[in-house]
C-alpha cells in the first residue's frame, strides 16, 4: 500500500496534465469542426439534396445531383483541370528548385532578406495581382505593345485567353508554395553531405542527383501538394487568364453556386473534385510514412 | 471529476460535433431555416424617420452626394454593404441580415415577393409615384409584381451588342454579328446564363426564358457554332472593348455608357440593339419583410426620385430609369450610343428573363454548362 501510492500520485499527475492538453486543444477543435468537417458535412448532405422552385437550396435525398456528373462535358473539365494542375507542378518545381537553392546555399546574410523579397509580392491578394496582370498582358497592354513595336509580336499575337496564359496564371499564383518548403527543406541540409559526394569522385550533377535532390525529396513532396491542390481547385486563373476552351472545375463549381443556383450538383462537382485530391494526399502521405519508416531503421 | 473518467479525445470530439450537425442538418428540411413573416411585416408603412438607413445595393450605384444630401435632410445615416450577385444578395437575406433597401432584378424581385420576403409599398406615400407609374403604364402592373405592390422600378436596361468601330466598321443591327469573320478569335459573351442563352433564343426567334429542352438543344448547338470565333465569357464588358481584347462584345447598355466615361475617343466604339430584340431587365427598390428601419427606406425611395437626384444617378452610373422628365438626361448622356435608350415598347415587347420551373431551371443550367464548357 505505502509503495503503490506516490505511483498512483504520479499517474495521476499525468492524467492531469493530459487533461490540460486535451482541454487546450478544444478551441483548435471546435475551430476545426464548426468551419471545416462542418462545411463538408454540409456539401456531402446538399450533394444529395434538392433545389426548390425559388432557386433555394433543400435538404433531402435525391441522386439528381450526383447522377448529373455522368456528362461527359464534366470528366473532361475534370481531366483538364488535371492536367493544368500536373503540369503547373512540374513547372514550379523547375522554377523554385534552383531559386530555393541559390537562396538557401549562397544567400549567406541576405537570406532572409531574399526570402522576405519572394514573400511580400504574395502578401496582396492573389484575385487583385491576377486581374492586375490580365491588363498588363492584354492585347493592347504594354507588353504586347512593346513586343509589337520591336518586331517580336505580330497583330494577331495574344498571351490571355489560352492554355499558356492560364498555367502561367497558375504558376505565378502558387510558385511561393514551392519554394518555401524547398528552401526549408535545403536549409536544413547537411553541406558536408555534398562534399562527400565530391570526394567520392562525383561530379556536380552526379552529386546533386544522387545526393542534393534524395536529400529534399520530402521539401519537394510537401512543395507539390501545397501547389497541386489550389491549382486543381482554381477558378481565378481560367476566368481571368483562359478562354472557352481552358475552363477549369473550378469554374463549373462556381458557376453552379451562382448563375445556376443548383447547390446539389455544385456540391456533387465540389465531392468529386475532393475524391481526386484525396488521392493525390493518399499519395503524399504514403510516400512520408515510407520516408519515415527508412528515417528510423 | 474522477481520474478513471477519460478527457475526451479529439477524435471523439470531432465525431460528436459532426453526429450533432449531421442531426440538426436531418432535422430541418430547409437549409435555411426560414421564419415566416407575420402580416404585420408585410404590411405598407408610412415614410418618417425610424432610424438610421442599411442600404444593400451593386457597388457604386448611386451617386455618393445623393446619399449626403439624404443624410444632411434626414438627420440619418446611410450604412451602406455590397452584394455582387443576385444570388449573394438572396444568400444574405435568407441567412436572416436585415436590410432596409435592396434593390433586386425583376426575376428576383419575383421571387422575393412571392416567397413573402418584401413589405408592401404605398406608392401614394411617394410625393413622385406618378412620374414613374402615369408615365410608364408598363410598371403600374408589371410581370414580376401585380401592380407594383412590393417594388418601385429604379432603373432599366437592354442588352445588345458593344464593338470596336475603328477596326471592324459597321455592323448589321442583328444577333448575327457576334459570328462576324472580322471579328472571329476576338468576340466576348457575357459570363451569365441567362444573357448567353437568351441570345442564342433571340438569334432562333425563341422566347428567351425558354425551358424546353427541344429549343435548348437548338440554342445549344447553335452556340455551338459560334464557340470556336469566341475568346471568352467575361462580363466585363468596356475594359475587354478598351484594352483591346474584344472586338465584339455582348454588353450591357448601361455597361456602355459608363464607358462613355473611360474613352478617349468614344466614337471609335459602337452599340446596337439588334432589330430580332434584345432582353430588357429592371432593377428595383424593394423593402425586405425584416427592415429594421422601414420608414426611412420609404423616404429614401422618395427622396431619390425626386427629379433633381434622378438625374444626378443617371449621370453617376449610366443606366436609363424609367422616370417622367429624365429622359432627355439620359439620351444626352448616351448621345453616341442611342440604341442604349429603353423605350415604352422595349418594355411590353416581353423580353425579360423570367422563372422557370425546377424542371425548367435545370434544362437551362445544363444547357449553360454545355455551352460554357463546350
Amino acid at each position: 500500500m505505502a509503495l503503490l501510492r506516490p505511483s498512483s500520485r504520479t499517474r495521476r499527475r499525468d492524467a492531469n496534465g493530459t487533461r490540460i492538453w486535451t482541454w487546450l486543444m478544444l478551441p483548435g477543435t471546435l475551430w476545426m469542426t464548426g468551419f471545416l468537417i462542418a462545411s463538408l458535412v454540409l456539401v456531402a448532405v446538399l450533394a444529395v439534396g434538392t433545389t426548390d422552385e425559388l432557386g433555394n437550396p433543400r435538404f433531402g435525398f435525391d441522386l439528381a445531383g450526383i447522377r448529373a456528373l455522368a456528362d461527359p462535358a464534366y470528366t473532361e473539365v475534370l481531366a483538364r483541370s488535371l492536367g493544368y494542375a500536373l503540369l503547373t507542378c512540374v513547372i514550379c518545381l523547375l522554377i523554385a528548385y534552383p531559386v530555393a537553392y541559390t537562396i538557401a546555399l549562397y544567400g549567406g546574410r541576405y537570406k532572409h532578406a531574399l526570402i522576405a523579397a519572394i514573400v511580400v509580392p504574395f502578401f496582396a491578394n492573389y484575385l487583385v495581382r491576377m486581374y492586375g496582370w490580365s491588363v498588363v498582358l492584354s492585347d493592347d497592354g504594354p507588353v504586347l505593345s512593346a513586343l509589337r513595336a520591336i518586331g517580336l509580336a505580330d497583330a494577331g499575337t495574344r498571351i490571355l485567353n489560352s492554355g499558356f496564359g492560364v498555367v502561367a496564371g497558375l504558376v505565378y499564383g502558387f510558385v511561393v508554395f514551392m519554394i518555401i518548403p524547398l528552401y526549408a527543406a535545403l536549409e536544413r541540409l547537411d553541406v558536408s553531405l555534398i562534399e562527400a559526394g565530391r570526394d567520392l569522385y562525383g561530379g556536380p550533377v552526379r552529386t546533386f542527383f544522387f545526393v542534393t535532390l534524395p536529400a529534399t525529396r520530402q521539401g519537394a513532396a510537401a512543395g507539390l501538394v501545397l501547389v497541386f491542390l489550389p491549382a486543381m481547385g482554381d477558378f481565378v486563373s481560367a476566368q481571368l487568364m483562359g478562354g472557352p476552351d481552358q475552363i477549369m472545375i473550378g469554374n463549373l463549381i462556381q458557376d453552379k453556386f451562382f448563375q445556376g443556383q443548383n447547390w446539389p450538383l455544385g456540391s456533387a462537382l465540389t465531392m468529386l473534385l475532393m475524391l481526386v485530391l484525396l488521392v493525390g494526399m493518399l499519395g503524399y502521405l504514403r510516400r512520408t510514412r515510407k520516408d519515415e519508416a527508412e528515417a528510423l531503421r | 471529476m474522477s481520474p478513471e473518467v477519460p478527457p475526451p479525445s479529439r477524435r471523439a470530439l470531432l465525431r460528436a460535433g459532426a453526429c450533432g450537425l449531421i442531426g440538426a442538418a436531418a432535422g430541418g428540411c430547409g437549409f435555411m431555416p426560414a421564419k415566416k413573416p407575420d402580416t404585420k411585416q408585410l404590411a405598407p408603412v408610412e415614410a418618417r424617420v425610424d432610424g438610421d438607413l442599411v442600404y444593400f445595393n451593386w457597388a457604386d450605384f448611386v451617386d455618393p452626394s445623393v446619399f449626403k444630401g439624404f443624410e444632411k435632410e434626414y438627420g440619418v445615416k446611410v450604412v451602406q454593404s455590397n452584394f455582387d450577385s443576385m444570388e449573394g444578395m438572396a444568400a444574405k437575406l435568407n441567412a436572416g441580415n436585415r436590410y432596409d433597401i435592396i434593390f433586386p432584378t425583376a426575376k428576383w424581385a419575383q421571387r422575393l415577393a412571392r416567397g413573402g420576403r418584401l413589405r408592401r409599398i404605398d406608392h401614394s406615400q411617394l410625393s413622385h409615384s406618378q412620374d414613374i407609374f402615369g408615365a410608364y403604364p408598363y410598371f403600374a402592373d408589371p410581370w414580376y409584381d401585380p401592380g407594383s405592390a412590393h417594388t418601385v422600378p429604379f432603373t432599366a436596361y437592354k442588352t445588345g451588342i458593344g464593338w470596336r468601330r475603328d477596326r471592324i466598321g459597321e455592323l448589321t443591327d442583328s444577333w448575327r454579328d457576334l459570328w462576324s469573320d472580322r471579328a472571329s478569335g476576338k468576340v466576348f459573351l457575357l459570363d451569365d446564363r441567362d444573357e448567353v442563352l437568351g441570345m442564342g433564343a433571340l438569334a432562333l426567334g425563341l422566347d428567351v426564358s425558354t425551358g424546353d429542352t427541344g429549343d435548348l438543344d437548338r440554342i445549344t448547338s447553335l452556340l455551338g457554332t459560334l464557340r470556336p470565333r469566341l475568346r471568352g465569357f467575361s462580363s466585363d464588358s468596356y475594359n475587354n472593348l478598351l484594352n483591346g481584347n474584344a472586338l465584339i462584345q455582348q454588353a450591357w447598355s448601361g455597361d456602355m455608357a459608363a464607358m462613355l466615361y473611360q474613352a478617349k475617343d468614344p466614337s471609335v466604339f459602337g452599340f446596337e440593339a439588334p432589330e430580332e430584340g434584345t432582353p430588357i431587365n429592371t432593377d428595383c427598390y424593394a423593402i425586405p419583410w425584416n427592415a429594421p428601419h422601414p420608414g426611412t427606406a420609404m423616404l429614401f425611395i422618395d427622396y431619390m426620385l425626386r427629379p433633381e437626384n434622378v438625374k444626378k444617378n443617371i449621370e453617376y452610373i449610366g443606366y436609363p430609369m424609367p422616370v417622367a422628365g429624365s429622359e432627355k438626361t439620359y439620351a444626352d448622356l448616351v448621345e453616341p450610343f442611342p440604341e442604349c435608350m429603353v423605350t415604352q415598347d422595349d418594355l411590353k415587347a416581353g423580353l425579360f428573363f423570367r422563372n422557370g420551373g425546377s424542371a425548367a431551371e435545370d434544362a437551362r443550367d445544363t444547357a449553360w454548362t454545355h455551352v460554357k464548357a463546350g
